[in-house]
């Protein structure tokens, strides 16, 4: 059974499942259930960044318009533009084993596409989370729910993967953004 | 204290911050905007009417009972914790247009959520929509004392709409919070827009 985790908390992933090296990162979330008249539009992007938490070239910056990484190891499966349904409405395939040597951590994250300009921010999101998967045996390892959190936020930063001793871990962070993908591409150091 | 501002989407605790918190007021207020000037002077224009509406929602966000549609033709709901004061025809004046009282602490336990909504009364047949109406707010005020708690000015361009989501007061664990919608929707009449929580 799954994990669930709360904010800031930080479990081991590869540790306790040795072998596991093909995993889903699931993200998923509702939006405004009221009538706004416009298109709620979320997107999960992922930064490959260094010890130092920076992202060192711009193919190590993962988004609906750079699906995936130089060795394919991380791979953005497709923009969902909607949030509509159940279950992951964006989902990332990585494998851990292949990931290059210079990147110690996965940091997953959701803005809102276009959120200035259709005056929306994450107070109109719910039901967010997000979801470790073991790809070859389907097994939902670790999950953790958003909550209330965020309210004029228009980014968030989700929970990353990192490095630890050999292992992988997993941490649970749930920080919000106010200025959406733009500041965090510069907080990640991309501009 | 004054009241904190809320912005569009933003989530706040009303018990959490105020223990023993139990009465609150709903305040709604509106003004009309000026009429359009015409070639011979300010044109003739109905009065809008705008009415403020509860409607009371379960966890799953459903109208379980007419009676918890709380509006001017059915001013409370059962058990008399949700209390509507009465319709103000013309939103001219200052202060709140319309108010109504919520007691938290009575509210049945299957009511999870508390919207409240502004529609225009008759607003197809009087040809009349929310361009109309200018410096919109919804606001919590403490019942015992009088202070104001949270204040959410609409300040969205809602022309075209019929209706106004402003806001809802909602169950967080065994708390109370306060969410600032400001949705515009459309709907000929106040059990049109209930409808859609059947």
């Amino acid at each position: 059974m799954a994990i669930n985790l709360s904010k800031g908390q930080k479990i081991d992933l590869t540790k306790t499942n040795p072998g596991l090296s093909k995993i889903k990162v699931g993200l998923g979330w509702d939006t405004n259930k009221y009538d706004g008249g416009k298109d709620f539009d979320l997107d999960v992007s992922v930064f490959l960044t260094n010890a130092n938490g920076k992202v060192d070239k711009e193919t190590n910056f993962i988004f609906f318009n750079n699906k995936q990484n130089e060795n394919g190891s991380v791979v953005h499966a497709g923009d969902n533009r909607t949030g509509e349904g159940d279950g992951d409405d964006e989902v990332i395939d990585i494998d851990l084993k292949s990931i290059p040597a210079d990147v110690e951590k996965v940091a997953f994250t959701i803005t809102i596409y276009e959120a200035e300009q259709r005056s929306q921010n994450f107070g109109q999101v719910s039901r967010s989370y997000v979801r470790i998967v073991n790809e070859e045996s389907n097994v939902e390892l670790i999950r953790f729910d958003l909550g209330e959190d965020f309210s004029v936020e228009t980014g968030v930063v989700v929970g990353e993967l990192y490095r630890n001793a050999g292992e992988w871990k997993f941490s649970a962070i749930g920080s919000g953004y106010k200025d959406g993908l733009a500041g965090l591409t510069r907080d990640y150091g991309l501009q | 204290m004054a009241g904190i501002n809320l912005v569009k989407g933003q989530k706040i605790d009303l018990t959490k911050g105020n223990a023993g918190l139990t009465n609150v007021v709903v305040g709604l207020g509106w003004d009309p905007a000026e009429p359009a000037r015409g070639f011979f002077g300010v044109k003739k224009q109905a009065n809008v009417d705008c009415d403020a509406s509860a409607i009371l929602l379960s966890e799953g966000g459903k109208l379980l009972n007419k009676t918890n549609l709380v509006c001017f033709h059915n001013k409370q709901n059962p058990n008399n914790s949700v209390v509507h004061s009465g319709d103000n025809l013309t939103g001219d004046g200052d202060g709140d247009d319309e108010q109504i009282k919520v007691n938290l602490k009575a509210v049945p336990a299957d009511v999870h959520r508390v919207l409240v909504v502004v529609n225009i009364y008759d607003a197809v047949n009087r040809k009349q929509d929310f361009g109309m109406i200018k410096s919109a707010y919804i606001r919590i005020i403490n019942g015992a004392g009088g202070s104001e708690l949270v204040r959410f000015n609409l300040t969205d361009n809602y022309t075209g709409f019929t209706a106004l989501i402003c806001g809802e007061l909602y169950r967080h664990g065994d708390e109370w919070k306060f969410a600032a919608i400001g949705e515009g929707a459309h709907a000929a009449h106040i059990n049109q827009l209930a409808e859609r929580y059947i």
